[in-house]
């Protein structure tokens, strides 16, 4: 379990948040907060809509209703500028990496920073080496293109692209899904030693609860719509509700109908 | 009534898709016309779109030359008038053939080009993760592709003009026995400038439909590699169909 962080003002807050994607609606009256420091798992179900929560956090996907907040400002209502300047505080590490076919490694890595810095060619280079050193790949990948990557080492880049430019938080939307044991090992520590090492806070979006167990400080559960239930990760580990249990130790049983009330959120500061 | 109910759905599908790239021009002139202007991006897309595209146009170029000129010189020489080959020719290709032609074949080659690689990103999501990284696509992706795809299909043209040229004095010298330097001086004498000028219009707005529709059908492919593929065929129809539009009335403008 990651280590234990103080409440304070937050990082990211979805307020009364609601999202549908035509008649399928994906959140109804959602909150969420995501507090400095802390990393932070979302679990649930396939396609219940745990990437959606990351991309609105960013702004790649708008609220319906609601607000979403980060660093305390209105992400519906800011411009292009405004937009540009969360997504520098803020990183996106991509499910299946997303890195940019025409490029090699060492521009993918160094495309933020060109966008966001006046750092030259030489700096970026060094960036981009030390950004590959945290994540364990060898600096003569830096030439290499993402179609000769193995799924693990795009990962690996694709982290390294997102801390190039010293995010302050750090939303991995689905980090080990596609990869093998060790590599899923491997990605869970990456991401444990980012955040001691970089002090990010991370919010991790994922079905895979070893990785949550490890990695996490709170674990928020997406259900009907909502984050019904909202710990630590031994509070849901050790969860009596049948909801959280069937999805943590085995399969979430569909339900229908409205509101789910499964569980109170854990104190805060736990 | 189904069948009406079907037409209903395909006017209003006809006019969302309209407005959607109504829509991404609009944003196009707004973002574009911002520095930086991405001329880097802008050369990099006209080697890709252009320059690459130079063998295919040149080939389709001589060979529409020297078709027009053996149907051309055929009914000429039933009246006796093959030495008019290069006068009868060249206002049909300047005008017409050789910037249409070129549009429907390279110019769809361009665009399907260009909606299957943005539509993969999209699949993959490149495209989010530009905007992720504070980029704005439609400046990174768009206007790059849009601006190239504008200025290299009149280059194309010009080059496409002066190798139909060619192609119809090769037919006229050898099938019809007009001296080159004969059809050359009646092909230039009956073109006026403003000849000219409509083949580049004429260059130049495909060149804006090809990289407009492209971009647009390429960020608006669904989910799905299969999607690309359908992205891509729906791309190479629409501009079939708005190429042929748009040069009905650029046609009638300068007329």
């Amino acid at each position: 379990m990651g280590d234990t962080v103080q409440a304070s003002v937050p990082v990211i807050e979805f307020v009364g948040v609601s999202k549908a994607f035509g008649e399928n609606s994906v959140y109804e009256n959602m909150n969420l907060t995501v507090r400095p420091g802390e990393t932070l798992t979302i679990i649930g179900g396939s396609g219940q809509g745990k990437s959606v929560c990351l991309k609105m956090m960013i702004g790649l996907l708008r609220v319906d209703a609601g607000v979403v907040r980060v660093a305390g400002e209105d992400v519906a209502g800011l411009d292009g500028e405004g937009l540009r300047r969360v997504r520098r505080r803020v990183a996106y590490v991509f499910q299946g990496g997303a890195l940019f076919d025409s490029m090699n490694v060492l521009d993918n890595i160094g495309y933020a920073l060109r966008e966001h810095t006046a750092m030259d060619d030489i700096a970026i280079r060094e960036r981009a080496l030390a950004c590959l050193d945290l994540v364990a790949m060898p600096s003569d990948m830096l030439d290499a293109m993402p179609a000769n990557l193995s799924g693990g080492q795009r990962k690996r880049v694709a982290l390294a692209r997102s801390i190039a430019i010293e995010p302050e938080v750090i939303l991995y939307d689905e980090p080990t899904t596609g990869l093998d044991p060790r590599n899923i090992t491997r990605i869970g520590d990456m991401i444990k030693k980012l955040q001691k090492e970089l002090r990010v806070t991370s919010v991790v979006v994922t079905h895979d609860m070893p990785t949550a167990r490890k990695v996490s400080d709170r674990v928020a559960m997406l259900y009907q719509r909502s984050f019904p239930f909202i710990g630590t990760v031994e509070q849901i580990w050790h969860s009596e509700l049948a909801e959280v249990r069937d999805f943590v130790h085995g399969t979430l049983r569909r339900t229908s109908g409205t509101g789910a009330t499964i569980v109170t959120e854990a104190p805060h500061g736990a | 009534m189904r069948a009406i109910s079907r037409l209903g759905q395909l006017v209003l599908g006809g006019l969302e898709w309209l407005g959607g790239l109504t829509g991404l021009a609009v944003t196009l002139i707004r973002v574009g016309l911002r520095r930086p202007w991405g001329i880097d991006d802008i050369a990099s897309q006209m080697v890709h779109l252009g320059v690459r595209s130079l063998p295919i146009a040149l080939f389709i170029s001589v060979f529409i030359g020297m078709i027009l000129a053996v149907q051309f010189g055929s009914a000429l020489r039933d009246f006796g008038a093959t030495m008019a080959l290069g006068d009868a020719s060249s206002l049909a290709l300047v005008r017409e053939l050789v910037p249409t032609l070129l549009a429907l074949t390279v110019g769809s080659k361009m665009a399907a080009g260009i909606s299957a690689e943005l539509g993969s990103m999209k699949v993959t999501e490149q495209i989010d993760a530009v905007a992720a990284l504070g980029a704005d696509p439609i400046k990174k992706l768009v206007w790059p592709r849009v601006v190239a795809a504008t200025l290299s299909q009149p280059l194309l043209v010009v080059m496409g003009n002066v190798i139909a040229l060619l192609g119809g004095m090769l037919i006229g010298e050898w099938v019809y026995g007009v001296p080159a330097g004969y059809f050359y001086e009646t092909y230039i004498d009956e073109l006026a400038p403003m000849d000219y000028i409509q083949s580049l219009t004429k260059g130049t707005a495909f060149g804006l439909l090809v990289g407009l529709i492209g971009c647009y059908q390429g960020f608006n492919t669904k989910f799905g590699t299969e999607a690309v593929g359908v992205s891509t065929t729906e791309t190479v129809v629409a501009i079939s169909i708005w190429i042929i539009i748009a040069d009905f009335f650029i046609t009638m403008m300068f007329y």
